[in-house]
């Protein structure tokens, strides 16, 4: 059990050291505040300081009970100048000889001559230290909680005057210790004033009321912030959250809690976390999945995330959750060069009064920074770097590892992160994808364009020969059956403007290139006949076909008689029906050809109504993502 | 036999036959649709294997992402979720897996579930589907790939979904030709009898076994065809992969066996099929028994009977083809052949007959037909999975026996197998589904060769050479001059020539109409039918907006947080693997419902009396009982609707306990309201149900205890718990979570007022014999 009292801290201003205590300064005015309207104790002290001694002041001691001191989870001393600006102090852990608790020793900006006055503020939050009682309650009862403290400042200097006020969550007090004659008004206590207390001094002061406030407490975090040069933070936060107040007892009814509003009245529905105003992509979850019951909105200047965790959480009850979110790297990554400086919350908002047992923060720094320096704004314990591989990564991030135990709001600060960093580093990732792309590229050419088997086949060989001369015949075949086509064309602008020049420089043009494809095809045909292949003969066959048409149409069309263009099409079919027989007698001798035009005809009249098909199934998809897309994103996280 | 092996060869081979037909008119149209397009296909005549494979490539690509996409919707609306039940368990032991490396998980027992017997999960389990998620998330990793491995099995089945068009093309072409192919391949991409078992977040065996089962049976065709060991080691390989996958390999390993009697009755024995069956014999038995589930069972079960006798008879066959060469006896021969394949052919049928009826009927207790999946399949789910190819797939069944040879007579027997296992059982609706996808695509691809190019037809009939039987004959004509020819098809094609370019482009109109109806009714269904993770419930408001039903997971992660990270949780096997998968809690009973007296046991706890469940739940140890209870909200799939089922498995294993008709009314109606019979309304599943339910008021139009799923007001209002206490109830009530209280601890007895102690003693009194029995 504890025997001391309140959070008690007492400027003490000591001119050479900390032990000439007594003939040092004097509290002349102590108001103290105990704020335990919330599920912390923050005890603020107004404390005007005198200097009764005779040699000027440099620094002065702030100290607080044992009793309290394991909870301490946070101090601040300020100097209250004149003007209404606070000036903040620095301050040193120290021990004192002979007395128990804590002792931080504050260096003042200037020091106090003797008979000077200073007004110096300290602030001090405690966490845990009100506990619920009784420990257990039903989900009808209210919760009652415990505070045991001091009445007075706890001080290694005299104390002329004090008063202490406490704040409370509700009017309903069980009891309260009834030193001097305390005033209870609405929600709060006032003791005091006492007058002349001694250095050191406690008395008990214990206060057992009713605090239905939420008693979340995070019982760890893990922060991670990681950093990429290509314009985006993500930051992630793990966090196990447990409900520290009195535990429920018994069975949770549904039917209760919803039908009757003061039914688990100290148990958390929601809550809300503040969000940088840039953030953006925010995701709730946890191990099953998305939880569903959240909402997000976009203030001026921040974002806030009404959480709501999957169930209510009573008394005893925990949860645990992953919430994270992206954040334009433009505001807090800044650059010279190659030097970068990034500036980001070491811990960010989390809900309101929030207590956090444990913190790990990660920050994980991009692939190739070095000289890494961090600049942290309350002390942090540092442990082994890490490396962290994430896409395209080769060699690793750098991540700096940093634990911290027992924050609260007031550990909302900035934390500093120098480094350097190679800008053409940014070029690897991109390079590294290239790269993979080309050599697949290049292992597809080389494998289709090697012959790997085991065993030479020369009649595969052969056929592979006759079918690409058989391909070289059916072009050039279609290329003449252009020129007749051409032809056609010609004699029609004939028909119509009766321009004999025009018709005969194109029939020369024409003959001319119709003499070369003749050509190149007997040429061909002697090569088919080369390989032994009877489809010369089928060439050839083309070839007396052809020479019957040009010689039926060309002095045709030259004689001015009528051209029916419907008969040189004719013929030209009846060419193309002899290229069907020389491709089917290609397929008979088992010299089919994959590539032949008939299976891609084939192909193209069944691919596009699989192309219509697909075309119809992706949009109707489409349609539907588009029907229900933005009801999702109504959803935020 | 050699002569017909060469026509059926080059048939296959080139897509020619069929395409043959349609290829006189194919080729023209391409010069013409060349000129007329300014030469945009010349590319495409200069090249054509290049056009071709670049087209079935983007086909085949697109037809990927189609059926991934698809798939999506409930990732889209929802989230990257596992869905419904058995994929929890898969992603549980892929997770394991994942987390402790591969020897583990074979080694892998299971304490959390089937309390206190635990699982075996290693030998209990298929683990081809662990073994690919964790495989594939390996590399990812090893790559520095950070995916989770949630996400690599919810989008498992979707990918898989690919490869399974495109082994369905593959297998398609073989049988066919490639448009065929590419058209199934489309088919099977979007059609919904597949994606019903293939969702993104449906990480269930069935995702990838179709597709094992596709590419099995491509390389079977593709080695009976070729004769090449390289083929069949390769289908064994895959079949392997099935074996590891799925339970349902039974299926190739009496299809293939089936494939082959029926080619040795129809005489088409040749060295081909004797060197694919004999290497897939043995290969695949041998493979197959690497799968620890499946160990000695292909040379003890019937099941696996057949394959063994068609191979014992393909020996014979073989060795009396041999004897053939040698002996001149024609007459003994046949005899013998016919003798040996009388009695192989009897035995075949026998086995099929024991397994397929005798064996159904042998395991037909009430366990296996609760499961809804497991009932026969109505004609509306045929349609609703499978829409216009349910019609189409007969006529491409009939061009397959039209022209018959080995891979069509292979894939005739798939369809009509398929078809008769499907009309058994709903689930395997999904062995039917890449089968109606290929002969429906056959049917379309034929139709459309007929019916497409038909300016080409008018214009030059001639160079028509027709229908597939004339192709030979045709053949033989076009070595001729051409005006033979023209002569001799223009005969032939006379009663085509009513065919006007009219009907054609009505019918070619016609078809496309359906194909867009088809893909409109995919979609529509995948979207709306398949799409639910069932895990998340939503609702719609009138104004449109969405509500989520979160009550599962809620329930489950409050159980996962906080309650005795050993708690034992009892609740009906529906739940089991939600429960280990989510809460990560001892169960009693799951999904693997092998176990029939321990599943009856919990059936009995839930449908008796509250002291008489206690004793049960104090001897199997349960910390607590969960129910889902669907009457706040209306929904219907909740404990008291399965409510029957729970009484008729306990009433199977304890008849003297439990009946059935005492949970009747007089009248023989299930009622939950005053009515219902007493040992309903007294049942610990009823108590459970609707503790506190008679004093909630819905709305103004309803009394206070109306139950909104049975649209009646509960008949016991004033229930009270007297060994158990809500320990967590969802916001909607859809799941309840009960603690089984402890005994009063029998020293604290004595210090307690009298008063009290008096009380306790009641109960206690039933405690104390028994303790000392």
């Amino acid at each position: 059990m504890w025997s001391g009292g309140a959070a008690i801290f007492v400027l003490v201003s000591c001119v050479f050291c900390a032990s000439a205590l007594a003939d040092g300064l004097v509290n002349e005015d102590v108001k103290r505040t105990l704020d335990l309207s919330s599920h912390l104790a923050k005890i603020t002290a107004e404390i005007q300081l005198a200097n009764h001694g005779a040699a000027r002041v440099n620094s002065l001691t702030l100290a607080l009970e044992a009793e309290l001191a394991p909870h301490l989870a946070f101090i601040g001393a300020s100097v209250k100048g004149e003007e209404e600006e606070d000036e903040g102090l620095e301050l040193k852990e120290t021990t004192l000889h002979g007395q128990s608790g804590k002792f931080f020793e504050a260096q003042l900006p200037s020091s106090l001559a003797p008979g000077a006055k200073l007004r110096v503020k300290v602030e001090t939050v405690f966490s845990h230290v009100l506990k619920p009682f009784p420990s257990h309650i039903t989900q009808a009862e209210q919760q009652l909680v415990v505070f045991q403290g001091n009445h007075y400042l706890y001080s290694p200097y005299p104390t002329r005057s004090q008063t202490t006020r406490v704040r409370l969550a509700s009017k309903t007090v069980e009891s309260y210790t009834k030193l001097g004659n305390p005033t209870k008004s609405e929600e709060s206590i006032e003791y005091g004033p006492f007058k002349d207390v001694p250095p050191f001094s406690q008395d008990d002061m214990k206060i057992h009321y009713e605090n239905n406030t939420p008693f979340l407490t995070i019982s760890s975090i893990t922060r991670t912030i990681e950093v990429s040069h290509w314009g985006n933070i993500a930051v992630e936060e793990t966090i196990d959250l447990r409900h520290t107040g009195a535990y429920l007892k018994g069975p949770f009814s549904r039917y209760d809690y919803q039908r009757q509003s003061d039914s688990g009245i100290s148990s958390v529905k929601s809550f809300k976390t503040i969000l940088p105003a840039s953030a953006q992509d925010v995701y709730y979850r946890d191990e099953i999945g998305n939880i569903s019951t959240s909402h997000l909105q976009v203030l001026d200047d921040s974002v806030e995330v009404e959480i709501r965790p999957r169930f209510p959480l009573f008394g005893g009850w925990k949860t645990h959750y992953i919430i994270g979110y992206n954040l334009p790297s433009y505001e807090y990554l800044y650059n010279l060069g190659d030097q970068y400086a990034l500036k980001m919350r070491l811990v960010d908002h989390i809900y309101d009064d929030q207590v956090i047992d444990q913190l790990t923060v990660k920050l994980i720094l991009p692939e190739g920074a070095r000289n890494i320096h961090v600049d942290t704004p309350y002390p942090i314990s540092r442990s082994q770097d890490e490396l962290h591989y994430t896409y395209l990564d080769t060699f690793g991030r750098p991540v700096l590892v940093a634990t911290k135990n027992n924050l609260v709001e007031q550990h909302i600060q900035d934390v500093v992160v120098h480094y350097n960093f190679n800008k053409i580093l940014m070029l690897q990732e991109p390079l590294l994808v290239v790269g993979a792309f080309y050599i697949l590229f290049f292992t597809v050419i080389i494998y289709v364009r090697l012959d790997f088997s085991i065993t030479k086949d020369p009649a595969a060989e052969v056929r592979m020969k006759v079918a690409s001369i058989t391909e070289q015949v059916l072009t050039l075949v279609n290329k003449r059956l252009g020129l007749y086509r051409h032809m056609d064309e010609v004699v029609n602008r004939y028909k119509q403007s009766r321009d004999t020049g025009a018709l005969n420089s194109g029939r020369k043009t024409l003959e001319a290139e119709h003499r070369t494809l003749t050509n190149d095809i007997t040429a061909l045909q002697t090569r088919l006949k080369a390989e032994g292949s009877d489809l010369a003969e089928k060439v050839g066959e083309i070839q007396k076909l052809d020479r019957l048409e040009g010689q039926g149409h060309f002095p045709l069309a030259t004689s001015l008689t009528f051209c029916f263009p419907g008969q040189l099409f004719s013929a030209t079919r009846l060419l193309i029906g002899n290229l069907d027989s020389l491709l089917s007698s290609v397929e008979t001798k088992g010299l089919f050809l994959l590539t032949s035009p008939d299976t891609s005809k084939h192909l193209s009249i069944s691919s596009l109504h699989t192309l219509s098909l697909l075309i119809l199934s992706t949009f109707s998809i489409l349609h539907f993502s588009i029907n229900y897309l933005p009801s999702t994103c109504q959803s935020g996280t | 036999m050699a002569e017909h092996h060469t026509a059926s060869d080059c048939k296959h081979k080139a897509s020619s036959n069929a395409g043959g037909s349609v290829s006189g008119n194919g080729r023209h149209s391409s010069p013409a649709g060349c000129g007329g397009s300014g030469g945009g296909l010349s590319g495409g005549l200069t090249q054509p294997a290049g056009w071709q494979s670049l087209l079935s490539f983007t086909i085949l690509f697109l037809a990927w992402l189609a059926g991934f996409s698809s798939r999506l919707f409930a990732v889209i609306r929802f989230e990257s979720i596992i869905h419904e039940f058995d994929p929890w368990f898969n992603y549980r032991s892929t997770h394991h897996l994942s987390t402790n490396g591969f020897y583990e998980f074979l080694n892998w027992f299971d304490e959390r579930a089937w309390y206190p017997l635990g699982r075996i999960v290693g030998g209990t389990v298929y683990p081809g589907l662990m073994v690919t998620a964790g495989l594939i998330h390996y590399i990812l990793n090893l790559l520095h790939v950070t995916v989770h491995i949630r996400d690599v099995c919810v989008f498992l089945a979707p990918v898989f979904s690919g490869l399974t068009a495109v082994s369905t093309f593959l297998l398609t072409r073989e049988l066919w030709n490639q448009g065929a192919g590419l058209l199934a391949a489309c088919f099977i991409a979007i059609v919904p009898g597949y994606i019903s078992r293939s969702v993104a977040g449906s990480f269930d065996n069935e995702g990838i076994a179709i597709f094992a089962l596709q590419f099995t049976y491509y390389l079977w065709v593709k080695s009976v065809k070729t004769g090449s060991v390289f083929w069949t080691i390769g289908c064994c390989l895959s079949y392997f992969y099935m074996v590891s996958a799925w339970g349902g390999y039974v299926f190739i390993i009496n299809l293939i066996p089936l494939h082959v009697f029926v080619l040795l009755l129809m005489q088409r024995f040749s060295r081909r099929l004797y060197i694919a069956y004999s290497t897939f014999y043995i290969v695949g038995l041998v493979l197959s028994m690497q799968i620890p589930f499946v160990g000695f069972q292909p040379i003890r079960t019937s099941e696996h009977m057949a394959a063994a006798g068609v191979f014992a008879l393909l020996q014979a066959y073989a060795f009396l083809q041999y004897l053939k060469d040698r002996l001149t006896r024609q007459e003994f021969q046949t005899l013998f052949f016919l003798g040996v394949s009388l009695a192989a052919g009897v035995v075949f049928l026998t086995v099929i007959y024991l397994t397929y009826t005798g064996e159904y009927a042998k395991i037909h207790i009430p366990i296996i037909a609760s499961v809804s999946e497991h009932q026969p399949t109505t004609w509306v789910s045929f349609f609703f999975d499978l829409h216009i190819l349910v019609c189409t797939f007969p006529a491409g069944l009939w061009f397959c026996i039209k022209n018959i040879n080995d891979e069509r007579v292979f894939v005739a027997l798939y369809a009509i197998s398929a078809v008769y296992f499907a009309g058994v059982m709903v689930r395997l609706m999904l062995t039917l589904t890449p089968v109606v996808c290929m002969l429906s695509a056959i049917a379309f691809s034929s139709v459309f060769e007929h019916y497409l190019g038909d300016d080409m037809k008018r214009e030059n009939p001639p160079a028509e050479d027709s229908s597939d039987e004339d192709d030979k004959r045709n053949q033989g004509n076009l070595y001729d001059k051409a005006g033979k020819v023209r002569k001799h098809v223009s005969e032939q094609d006379r009663p085509e020539e009513g065919l006007g370019p009219n009907i054609k482009s009505i019918v070619t109109m016609l078809m496309l109409m359906l194909l867009m109806m088809f893909a409109v009714h995919c979609t529509w269904v995948t979207s709306n039918a398949y799409s639910s993770p069932s895990v998340v419930l939503a609702s719609y408001n009138h104004d449109g907006s969405r509500n989520i039903l979160d009550d599962f997971r809620e329930a489950y992660y409050w159980l996962r947080q906080n309650t005795d990270e050993h708690a034992r949780v009892m609740s009906w096997w529906d739940y089991g693997y939600q429960i280990a998968g989510m809460a990560n809690r001892t169960t009693l009973v799951d999904n693997n419902t092998w176990n029939n007296s321990h599943i009856a046991l919990v059936g009995k706890a839930m449908s008796s009396n509250e002291s008489a469940a206690y004793e049960i739940m104090k001897s199997l140890d349960v910390d607590y009982v969960l129910i889902i209870f669907g009457g706040v909200i209306g929904y219907s799939g909740d404990d008291i609707n399965k409510f029957l089922w729970m009484v008729r498995i306990a009433e199977g294993e304890h008849p003297k306990d439990i009946r059935e008709s005492d949970y009747f009314t007089p009248q023989g109606e299930f009622r939950v309201d005053k009515a219902g019979s007493p040992t309903l309304l007294n049942c610990l599943m009823y108590k459970m149900s609707y503790y506190r339910f008679g004093e909630m008021q819905l709305d103004f139009r309803t009394p206070p205890g109306f139950d909104r799923t049975r649209n009646a007001e509960i008949g016991n209002k004033d229930i009270r718990l007297k060994h158990l206490e809500e320990a967590f109830t969802s916001e909607h009530w859809l799941v309840r979570i009960y603690r089984v209280k402890k005994q009063e601890n029998r020293q604290a007895l004595d210090h307690k007022l009298r008063n009290i102690a008096a009380k306790q003693k009641y109960t206690s009194k039933k405690v104390l014999p028994s303790r000392f029995h």
